[in-house]
């Protein structure tokens, strides 16, 4: 099977070049149109769109101009019935907005915290599974049910294994306790609880616990697949020059799988800057605002407060750091990655 | 393969074994829970039917008969979405992945080669949602969309295509152009072609892809919170909201997050092929 990842190489020659037909020059428009066409109406068009309302002053239900307008009884006009100013004062408060700088130290804890835990995770388990055992089929099923599961019931299941009190991590942990102390479980003062869900920094590394429980089986596959992809001769080869398998690993493996890895690591972290549903129902951002991300926080003020044009404004801060991860990322792979690996 | 030492055969199945146990037991538990008593819900915790606990059937029951018809609207409702947004994703990045994928392009001004449409369509995958809260938020409520069924469709056809055309494109650029060049010869068009030839070839990519899209909208959270706040709720929104209604009832909790879980993890587990494929093709091309 033909594996071209750099250039396309479109396979009938006939389309190349002068040599095309009329048919074709009509039908490789109508072929890609459609996507572009949505593309650009729901996704590029918006963005700009948001720009634009980043630099006003439009709440829901119109912008305060708006307001003083129907307040006074006069028409309201301008652009969707919104009258608006122009005004930086969204960008200024990016600034001096304390719960926003919270919620984006929270979104790059749980990005480079999470990132790593499921990295690190997923390569020892791949390695793992990249032996022959009985039951392999069926483990790769195993591995397939976190990710299909809804992140909101992710977030369910989190709750009840980290419930402090009644759940299974729990009990484990209280029974650990009075064995270590040596008292009875039972009629003893025993304090044996963990914060789990209800300490700000434990919460915060316990979200990154069940986003990881998702996702790290992703991880696993991807890389399996790529140590797969290797083959067996290198590693013959190295055997037969006396390489111990750590030497193995460090010198054949890890370097071949660099381009690999790095692709997973930029697709987990951009996923996670998306981060929401899991918090929303196992702190809901709390206690305070400590697990906090910046995606729950731009929903929250567009819909709960209706600040729209401040909402647009954070959401540009975040395509910002979501931008700078991703550079770094792909000048690191185009550093790191000798070339002719892809 | 030389023969490993015993200690390592030990150390691989118990680290196969316990990571089973890790992603299994959150869903033994839910199972359980759903057919536990209140009190046994709520006290310390009880891991074995019969044993422990004496089940009951008492959730199911009302989730089902009493509570059918809340149930059904919402899992109706999540059904129509993905399926909406699955269908038109197929087939928008069944033609523009095609598209990329057998003709040469060059877009003027920006200099653009298949490449680099390509890698554009993708990026649109990985921009934060949020960036389209306020915007979608506006023109929904000015075009009348908000809570409708139409509008859930429009919003998850748009974040399903960036993957649809990736996939696709790979996919066709493994497959010969032979045969489509066989059937223009005698004088197929070539959207004939396309339809009659190419795309029953490309089964497979399609299944993989028309089971991403599907499984995507079905899990969205983000998109159904904002656009819907009551006929078109979802599956996720309608689970998520009973967080704050009359306390948390883990045992209905519990049969509600089974039901909305169950069809895609069967998908899963049923086209487990297809899913491993795709995520591979997705990411080794990345």
């Amino acid at each position: 099977m033909q594996r071209s990842t750099r250039e396309t190489k479109p396979q009938a020659a006939a389309v190349q070049g002068e040599d095309i037909t009329r048919e074709d020059r009509v039908m490789k428009r109508v072929f890609l149109s459609p996507a572009v066409i949505v593309l650009l109406a729901l996704s590029i068009f918006p963005l700009f769109w948001s720009l634009g309302i980043s630099f006003t002053d439009i709440l829901r239900g119109g912008s305060t101009l708006q307001r003083e307008a129907q307040s006074s009884g006069v028409e309201a006009s301008g652009f969707l019935g919104q009258d608006f100013n122009v005004t930086l004062r969204n960008y200024d408060r990016i600034f001096d907005d304390e719960r926003l700088h919270i919620a984006a130290r929270n979104t790059l804890f749980f990005v480079f915290v999470g990132v790593t835990v499921q990295y690190v995770f997923g390569l020892l388990l791949a390695l793992v599974l990249n032996q022959e055992f009985i039951g392999r089929g069926i483990v790769r099923v195993i591995f397939l049910m976190p990710m299909m599961t809804m992140p909101v019931v992710v977030g369910y299941l989190g709750r009840m294994m980290f419930d402090s009190y009644r759940s299974p991590i729990a009990d484990l942990y209280r029974h650990f306790v009075a064995w270590w102390e040596g008292v009875p479980l039972i009629g003893s003062e025993l304090d044996a609880t963990l914060p789990w869900l209800t300490n700000g920094s434990w919460a915060r590394g316990t979200i990154v616990l069940m986003d990881s429980w998702q996702w790290i089986p992703f991880v696993t596959l991807i890389l399996l697949a790529g140590m797969q992809a290797i083959p067996d001769d290198i590693y013959e080869a190295a055997r037969v020059d006396g390489a111990s398998s750590l030497q193995m690993f460090w010198r054949i493996t890890l370097p071949l799988l660099a381009p690999l890895s790095l692709t997973v690591v930029l697709i987990r972290g951009l996923e996670i800057f998306k981060i929401i549903d899991v918090i929303v129902v196992t702190t809901g951002g709390g206690p305070g605002s400590a697990t906090e991300s910046l995606t729950m926080y731009i929903y929250k003020t567009a819909l709960t407060f209706g600040n729209y044009s401040y909402a647009a404004a954070i959401s540009f801060a975040l395509l910002v750091l979501v931008i700078i991860f991703a550079m770094v990322f792909l000048g690191l792979g185009r550093r790191l990655v000798p070339r002719g690996l892809y | 393969m030389t023969r490993r030492p015993i200690w390592q055969t030990v150390l691989l199945y118990a680290v196969v074994l316990f990571w089973c146990f890790i992603v299994l037991f959150p869903f033994y538990w839910l199972g359980t829970t759903s057919f536990k008593r209140q009190l046994d819900a709520i006290r310390l915790p009880k891991y074995v039917p019969y044993y422990d606990f004496e089940p009951t059937t008492e959730h199911w029951d009302y989730l089902i008969n009493v509570q059918g018809d809340v149930t059904w609207r919402h899992f109706r409702n999540s059904l129509i979405a993905a399926s909406g947004g699955t269908g038109f994703a197929v087939l928008v990045g069944a033609m523009a992945g095609y598209g990329l994928s057998r003709f040469r392009y060059r877009w003027p001004v920006l200099n653009w080669n298949n490449d680099n449409i390509a890698f554009w369509v993708i990026s649109q995958r990985f921009l934060p949602p949020a960036l389209f809260v306020v915007p979608f938020l506006i023109a929904y409520t000015n075009l009348d969309l908000i809570d409708t069924h139409i509008g859930l469709i429009v919003a998850y056809t748009m974040f399903n295509i960036p993957f649809a055309v990736w996939i696709m494109r790979d996919f066709f650029n493994g497959l010969p152009a032979d045969l489509e060049d066989s059937a223009r010869v005698d004088g197929a068009t070539r959207w004939t072609a396309f339809t009659r030839i190419v795309l029953p070839l490309s089964a497979p990519g399609l299944v993989s892809v028309a089971i991403f899209s599907f499984v995507f909208s079905w899990n969205e959270y983000l998109y159904a919170l904002m656009l819907t706040n009551f006929e078109a709720i979802t599956m996720p929104i309608f689970i998520a909201g009973q967080n704050t209604q009359r306390g948390v009832e883990w045992w209905y909790i519990s049969a509600l997050a089974i039901t909305a879980v169950l069809p895609v993890v069967l998908i899963g587990l049923l086209l487990q092929r297809f899913i491993t494929r795709g995520l591979v093709a997705g990411a080794l091309k990345g």
